[in-house]
């Protein structure tokens, strides 16, 4: 069982369930013993009445003095009964009617309490008490029926089971909201985390129970550290970046204008060309967020417009008609700078070797599908699909094509993707197609 | 052209400088975002080349201050952050063109012509008004009779300047501030000198003079 609250639930069912029981078994028990004192405890009193309402006469017979006795003895099975027998005899109470009851003969002093089975199915209570009088022998049985008192009980476990039942279902209800309200903290985290990990946040909510306050501290702070530590690394390969590129280029200037016979001069003008590349390309390398991380999102509506701006602006001359295909409400869950390397290199590479058009495929479920054409001259697809085949060297160039597939050809490893390239079939150009395959955990 | 160079690194503006000047740009020098953003809001500059890493305020800033006060200078972004999401940040920023570092001094050079001709709405290519065509990698100008001209530095800062406002009155005092750096000695007699020079090319009625006013290069044919 992995939910808290099947678990508390089903333990409060079962505890309450024991409970109610034993406490209804408790009480039948008591009431019924109760019941049963109460009435032997009338009967002593009634078989005391009847021997005083006794005599003998001159015959030793017994005579019953029926004035002193309760009426209740009269009528015919009314479920109060007496029988008295000495030596000589027995009389019975005129309820009795025909009937006998089942009487033990008890010693002076005595008394014995029996149950039996009386007229008209009741069930009788009999308590047999042994006296002496004027010299007498005798044994004197009074009886009750029990049924009307155990209906009363029955009646009362009844209810009481009813109520309890009630009781029961109540309390059930009443924990299942409790224990609701007191895990929504516990829900809000489970859903804050899910969408932390599809990036819609950066941080778990700063109130959390106190229970939980140490656990959401901690996470937060990771998460802190973690955007920090990549904040840092980023800045400081950007600075690094910088820091070899201005030399570079001042190096540049001044081999340019510098007297160096050729071909020398091409050769170390390759070379510096070849440093910049190389390190941009390990620079941008290393930059790469990658999966799991918890900073700004790419989003197609806000970026991806800002991007294509930036590419018209750096090929004003080129008056191309970029298409996009991209669904509505789209929830792309990779970094931000990511994806805008990924996507402007290759849109760079379309915007530089287009004639007129460009179309963008996007398609998203649990894998991100790129897809980008253009209407330019293409490259040699042999060529090309070393590239994606085996990955690619540092050193490696696709003709004419320049570095920009290569940086794209790396995040897209970085992310565990694929990267395919291909003559266009719709536009005859180059075709570029990426799976990215989304974090499921 | 006047020019605002805002870059931090000495041995890099020493060279760019001098390439930027023999192309015919009037090159103020601006060695840290401050006084970059104060130079480039005193409207006297045609273009801008920025670096994005310069100290005490980084151009980013620099460009979001100018746009934010309604200066449209024309801007191009010279930056070795040449990460995608840095180049997009910098056109949302105001830049108007990107260039990464290292560069070929050539790239940067087109990129600026370009940019100027996009800002005076002149078609690309090359400089082409009222008539005359302007070669700016050669400096020369061609007339209407097919014949080409070289020019000396003066006279092609002030010719491409003229061509970039056709039909606008430029006074001497902006023709003075557009065509020297701060360093030169700008008497704006030489202006009448340098105009009569083009006259001696292009024909007496080619540059009007609108006493009080200025200079107006108008089509022969209108």
């Amino acid at each position: 069982m992995k939910s808290i609250q099947a678990k508390l639930g089903t333990g409060l069912l079962l505890s309450l369930i024991i409970a109610f029981s034993a406490l209804w078994l408790l009480l039948s028990i008591n009431l019924k013993f109760l019941a049963e004192e109460y009435i032997a405890s009338r009967l002593k009193h009634d078989a005391e009445t009847l021997l005083s309402s006794i005599n003998f006469d001159d015959k030793d017979s017994l005579i019953i003095d029926v004035t002193r006795i309760d009426a209740i003895y009269q009528q015919p099975f009314s479920g109060h009964y007496y029988a008295i027998s000495t030596d000589t005899g027995s009389i019975s109470s005129r309820s009795l009617w025909d009937k006998k009851l089942n009487q033990v003969r008890v010693n002076t002093g005595q008394q014995s309490t029996t149950l039996q089975d009386g007229p008209e199915q009741q069930s009788l209570l009999l308590i047999s008490i042994g006296y002496k009088k004027h010299g007498h022998q005798l044994t004197l049985t009074v009886a009750e029926d029990l049924n009307p008192i155990s209906e009363n009980i029955e009646q009362f476990q009844y209810w009481f089971a009813a109520i309890a039942f009630g009781m029961l279902l109540i309390l059930v209800v009443l924990q299942i909201l409790i224990l609701r309200s007191s895990l929504t903290p516990l829900i809000r985290i489970r859903d804050e985390l899910k969408s932390l990990q599809q990036g819609q946040l950066n941080k778990l909510s700063t109130d959390p129970p106190d229970e939980l306050r140490p656990l959401i501290n901690e996470v937060n702070h990771l998460l802190t550290i973690m955007e920090q530590r990549l904040r840092r690394s980023r800045d400081a390969l950007s600075d690094l970046a910088h820091a070899i590129k201005k030399p570079l280029t001042v190096v540049r200037q001044i081999i340019d204008k510098s007297d160096i016979i050729e071909p020398d001069k091409t050769t170390l003008m390759k070379q510096t060309d070849d440093i910049y590349q190389l390190t941009d390309r390990i620079l941008k390398r290393a930059r790469l967020a990658g999966h799991g991380h918890s900073g700004a999102l790419f989003s197609f509506a806000d970026d991806l417009p800002s991007l294509i701006k930036t590419l018209e602006m750096m090929y004003p001359s080129k008056t191309l008609q970029l298409t996009t295909h991209i669904p509505n409400s789209i929830n792309c869950p990779i970094d931000r700078e990511d994806m805008l390397e990924l996507l402007g290199n290759l849109l760079d590479n379309a915007y530089k070797w287009a004639a007129q058009k460009i179309t963008l495929r996007v398609d998203i479920n649990s894998v991100l599908r790129l897809c980008i054409e253009d209407d330019g001259p293409g490259a040699d697809p042999g060529k090309v699909n070393e590239l994606s085949g085996r990955g690619v060297r540092l050193d490696e160039k696709i003709q004419g094509h320049g570095f920009g597939l290569a940086i794209a050809a790396d995040i897209v490893t970085d992310y565990n993707g694929s990267i395919h390239f291909e003559q266009s079939t719709d536009l005859g150009g180059f075709k570029v197609e990426i799976a990215l395959p989304l974090q499921q955990r | 052209m006047r020019l605002l160079l805002a870059e931090d690194d000495k041995d890099l503006v020493a060279t760019l400088k001098k390439d930027l000047q023999s192309a015919g740009y009037a090159v103020d020098v601006a060695y840290d975002g401050i006084d970059a953003q104060y130079m480039g809001n005193e409207m006297i500059y045609d273009v801008a080349v920025l670096d994005l890493g310069l100290p005490r305020r980084n151009g980013i800033d620099v460009l979001k201050n100018w746009r934010a006060t309604g200066n449209h200078l024309p801007v191009v972004v010279l930056t070795a952050r040449n990460a995608w999401h840095e180049r997009v940040d910098g056109f949302k920023a105001g830049a108007d063109d990107y260039l990464g570092k290292p560069f070929h001094v050539e790239e940067l050079l087109a990129r600026i012509t370009a940019l100027l001709h996009r800002s005076s709405k002149q078609p690309g290519g090359q400089l082409h008004a009222v008539g005359l065509i302007l070669d700016e990698e050669q400096q020369t100008v061609t007339t209407e009779d097919g014949q080409a001209h070289k020019l000396t530095g003066i006279e092609f800062r002030l010719l491409r300047y003229f061509l970039l406002h056709p039909g606008s009155v430029l006074s001497k005092s902006r023709l003075t501030e557009h065509i020297y750096d701060f360093d030169s000695d700008k008497d704006s007699n030489v202006i009448e000198v340098y105009v009569r020079r083009l006259r001696q090319l292009l024909g007496n009625d080619r540059i009007e003079t609108r006493r009080g006013q200025g200079y107006v290069l108008t089509d022969n044919n209108s």
